[in-house]
């Protein structure tokens, strides 16, 4: 590493200082801004936004819940599934400020390593994932599948999460691990 | 869940074990690159070119520049120097796009980027993006879908290095093939398909004015820093690449494409960390895909079914600067004994972005047609395709002259018929119906490469108990986190939940890329060897450091076991555990550091190393609706040793659950007229979804290849997408007596069907 210090790149252009000075008269971008109050995962946030911004960026970029994933923005792979008011919805295709007063559960208040949700239990047990990107969307949907009028049998399972997206294709496993914790609560109810 | 109960004895290899990286993934806990944040941090969202051939005439940023909170639009003229990256042999540096970003004003495919807003927020940089306004003289695009070859030499350059054409060639297959007793000559078409993992891809890139730091969901790490370094000017050293969980990548993301150096380029002119995040869209346009492709299959045969000729002319089409070449022909010259064989190939440029390896790049495509051609030659000499196959197995890689490490391709098809039930299958088409539907039955073999790449590890075993391993590799969702605790625990004794994994960052020991199904089959040897030093690192200090109850031996009078030190003549019972050990002796930890060589450089290899399988595929045609849906499909697979059966069968149905995408759904359709990809998004581009997904069985033979490394562990990502959709267009006949050559199967191939139900 005897080079290191020798080494910085081509000197900053200046453009950058250009940029300093845009930050020091306070970014435009925030005056235009609107005061948005959500409700996520049992806590209020007083935020000021672009008023274009959608759920699942106002989560993943405000909020710093990063479990949504985006993975379209058009509505068509279900990575970024949240439940407003118990229902689950895409959060791509919806407007933050149009949300204010709805109850927003995400994946962060479903379950957290330590206190996992059935359903999450049941992906990691019946490896019901690959490569995790489509997971949370897939658990949001499965947890609202829950109380879904949804019949017994798979069919009717991989027809209601055919919303989401698995390109890894863990699709078998999925089916596995909703139905073993449908059956178990079954059970539950029946005992 | 089933809770892991370890016992230090227990060794995990070869047991069913949930990932340990599961409760992160489950809970939105795992960071993937875009998830992460800094202070400071600006958003870019590049302005892609709405032409894909001709000049960009003028480029206006004037209006977009004073939108609110825009902080920059960067072009060619203001972005600063980004260098040409070049291959570094034998196996860095590699790139499909070579054109740095913004070089030139010349326009060669749709959706190349010619400009890059930045911002205060992403919505401020996507009305940025979307209010530069471009000007372009356009010539007609040429994505024409009829492949004719390029006139180009018998050797040309690739992405990988210079390669001959004739890729393959013993005896006189012109002269056999004229003289053949039955033939087959038949060209199959397989389209542009595009990876679409779920996870969009994305660079976030600071610059410290030394250091460069990517945040970036790579394939390979060391190789992206090695182009970045280039691209930047600097020594590696002062390139860091960080990726800790990577949303799947199926070839898009193993080699860098340019809107990394474009983040990168912003983070150094403005001074601040930059996160670029692609739409859907660019990941049709900017990330490489399949290419398509256009195979003859030449096949002569006697009348009992022996080949005696095989030839395939393939060729892919590719970008106007790259050098991608689609080796269709990787498993041709070895699958089956043929005394008289050629394989040659070309390309073909077109008006489109860099093709780039997706998911069993050349074989895939390659076994649609060798195994489409095996399929019509059984129909044509009316025997069963599993006897042809049988008839025609190969005592030795007839192609390299050398014997097989380990080949149980028979096997496979005589395991996966009797699970199916094969033998009750009725040859004639549209005689086997079922609840008011026509059943069809198919099946296709495929194989793929096995071997090693080079790879280095490090473990450390800590004095509370607990390991921590360490290797610059990547887990793409196969499960890489999980095999390296495994591994570790095997050789350690630390039970699984004790031990620590670090991948994904190019501050660790240099690992192998995740690509080629060869991570894990390189990891084992390099792991195995830093866990044997770090133990031999443990008797040393047993016998040397004050505190240690066993001063007065030496290492060679120790031993190892079960994650206990103990003197060879009193026993396992009398020994003390590492921590025990490391606490006497006042030390936090030992260290071991492990390292293999690859085995794909090898001039002259003394075995032929590849993964077997078979696929058995039933679909259901209901002429009435014209639905065609694959119902089941069970699949054999000769793999090696598997590590984790529970990760490894998942595996292999994703890889099903591709094949059926392959067969019936996925096509990349460029428009003639301005030449974008126009289905650029999930809902047009159509993808196997939950419902697709046929009935699945995977069954693993499980014998060890110890060739490839000391567990005889071979990689899977792979070989469960070969040949499941020559499986299907062969099911598809037998149902309707339409036989389809160009992939994917449409409704509209199938309206010729005269078979009812
Ligand atoms: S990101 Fe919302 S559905 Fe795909
Ligand atoms: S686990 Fe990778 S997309 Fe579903």
């Amino acid at each position: 590493m005897a080079g290191l210090l020798t080494t910085a790149g081509p000197a900053i252009t200046t453009l950058a200082q250009r940029s300093e000075k845009a930050e020091q008269e306070l970014s435009a971008a925030t005056k235009d801004a609107i005061p948005v109050t959500l409700h996520v995962n049992g806590q209020k946030h007083n935020l000021r936004i672009d008023p274009r911004t959608t759920l699942l960026d106002c989560l993943r970029e405000h909020l710093h819940l990063t479990g949504s994933k985006k993975g379209c923005d058009h509505g068509q792979c279900g990575a970024c599934t949240v439940h407003v008011n118990g229902r689950r919805m895409n959060s791509c295709l919806c407007l933050a400020a149009m949300y204010q007063g709805d109850e927003i559960t995400t994946i962060e208040g479903v379950g957290q390593p330590g206190n996992l949700h059935p359903i999450q239990e049941a992906f990691v047990a019946h490896d019901a994932y690959q490569c995790g990107y489509c997971t949370c969307g897939q658990i949001m949907s499965a947890v609202a599948l829950l109380s879904e009028p949804v019949g017994p049998e798979d069919a009717e399972v991989k027809e209601f999460m055919s919303g989401n997206i698995c390109r890894c294709g863990a699709y078998q496993n999925i089916v596995e691990a909703i139905q073993s914790v449908r059956q178990s609560t079954n059970r539950q109810k029946a005992g | 869940m089933p809770t892991i109960t370890e016992t230090a004895t227990t060794s995990p290899i070869g047991r069913q074990t949930p990932r340990i990286d599961g409760p992160f993934k489950v809970s939105g806990t795992a960071m993937y690159a875009s998830d992460f944040n800094f202070t400071g941090l600006l958003f870019a969202v590049p302005v892609e070119a709405t032409i894909a051939n001709g000049k960009l005439q003028k480029l206006d940023a004037s209006e977009a520049e004073k939108m609110p909170g825009v902080r920059a639009i960067f072009h060619r003229a203001n972005i600063g120097k980004i260098f040409r990256s070049v291959l570094q042999p034998p196996n860095s540096g590699i790139a499909d796009e070579r054109r740095p970003p913004l070089a030139d004003d010349v326009i060669r495919y749709y959706g190349q980027y010619v400009a890059i807003a930045v911002a205060d927020t992403f919505e401020a940089a996507k009305a940025a993006a979307d209010a530069v306004r471009a000007t372009y003289t356009k010539d007609k695009p040429n994505v024409n879908l009829d492949l004719q070859p390029e006139s180009e030499p018998e050797a040309v350059e690739t992405t990988h290095g210079r390669l001959k054409r004739l890729q393959s060639e013993r005896g006189d297959p012109d002269k056999a093939f004229a003289s053949a007793q039955v033939k087959v000559d038949q060209t199959y078409v397989t389209p542009a398909e595009t990876h679409n993992p779920i996870e969009l891809q994305g660079t976030i890139a600071m610059w410290d004015g030394q250091m460069l730091t990517i945040y970036e969901e790579s394939q390979a790490v060391f190789n992206l820093r090695s182009v970045l370094a280039q691209m930047f000017g600097l020594p590696k050293e002062n390139v860091r690449v960080i990726t800790k969980f990577v949303g799947s990548g199926f070839g898009s993301k193993l080699w860098p494409w340019t809107h990394c150096a474009l983040a990168c380029a912003a983070a150094r002119q403005l001074g601040k960390p930059v996160k670029l995040v692609l739409s859907r869209r660019m990941m049709f346009q900017s990330v490489g895909h399949r290419p398509r492709t256009q195979q003859r299959v030449r096949l002569g045969a006697t009348n009992e079914g022996k080949l005696v000729s095989l030839m395939q002319d393939y060729l892919n089409d590719l970008d106007i600067l790259g050098g991608y070449h689609e080796n269709c022909g990787e498993s041709t010259s070895y699958f089956y004994s043929v005394p008289n064989l050629r394989v040659h190939w070309g390309r073909t440029r077109r008006n489109i972005a860099s093709p780039t390896p997706m998911r069993g790049p050349g074989a895939v495509p390659g076994l649609f047609a060798t195994e489409s051609a095996m399929n019509e030659l059984a129909d044509q000499l009316k025997i069963d395709p599993v006897r042809l196959r049988e008839l025609n197995e190969p005592k030795i890689d007839e192609g390299k002259g050398i014997p097989f490490s380990s080949r149980h391709y028979l096997e496979c098809l005589q395991r996966g018929g009797e699970r199916f039930g094969w033998a009750n299958r009725n040859a004639e088409v549209g005689s086997m119906k079922r609840d008011g539907s026509i059943l069809g039955w198919g099946m296709s073999g495929a194989a793929w490469i096995a071997g090693r790449f080079p790879a280095q590890a490090s473990v450390e075993l800590r004095d509370d108990g607990s390991a921590r391993v360490a290797c610059g590799t990547q887990d793409i969702g196969t499960g890489t986190y999980t095999i390296l605790a495994q591994l570790v625990s095997d050789k350690t004794g630390v039970p699984l939940n004790k031990i620590e994994v670090v991948l994904g960052d190019t501050s660790l020991p240099p690992g192998p890329i995740s690509g080629g199904s060869l991570v894990t089959g390189s990891i084992v040897p390099a792991v195995f060897d830093a866990a044997d030093n770090a133990i031999t690192s443990l008797l040393t200090v047993a016998t040397t450091e004050p505190g240690s109850p066993f001063g007065n031996r030496t290492p060679d009078d120790l031993a190892f076991e079960a994650g206990r030190v103990f003197a060879k003549a009193d026993g396992l019972a009398k020994g003390v555990s590492v921590s025990d050990l490391l606490r006497r002796t006042n030390m936090r930890l030992v260290t071991g550091s492990g390292k293999s060589e690859g085995t794909l450089d090898e001039k002259k290899p003394k075995v032929s190393m590849h993964s077997y399988c078979c696929h058995f595929v039933e679909v259901t045609w209901q002429p009435a609706t014209a639905r065609l849906h694959v119902n089941r499909v069970v699949t054999v697979i000769d793999g090696g040793r598997i590590i984790n059966p529970l990760a490894g069968r998942n595996q292999i149905e994703g890889a099903v659950v591709m094949g059926v995408g392959m067969a019936l759904l996925e096509h990349t359709i460029y428009d003639p007229q301005n030449g974008a990809p126009i289905n650029s998004n999930l809902a047009d581009y159509l993808m196997a979804v939950n419902a697709d997904a046929p009935l699945m069985e995977v069954h693993f033979l499980d014998y060890p290849d110890t060739d490839v490394n000391p567990l005889g562990a071979r990689g899977i990502g792979e070989i469960g997408l070969a040949g499941v959709a020559a499986a299907i267009t062969a099911a598809t006949y037998h149902a309707t007596g339409v036989r389809v050559r160009e992939l994917p199967i449409r409704i509209e191939d199938l309206l010729t069907s005269s078979i009812l139900a």
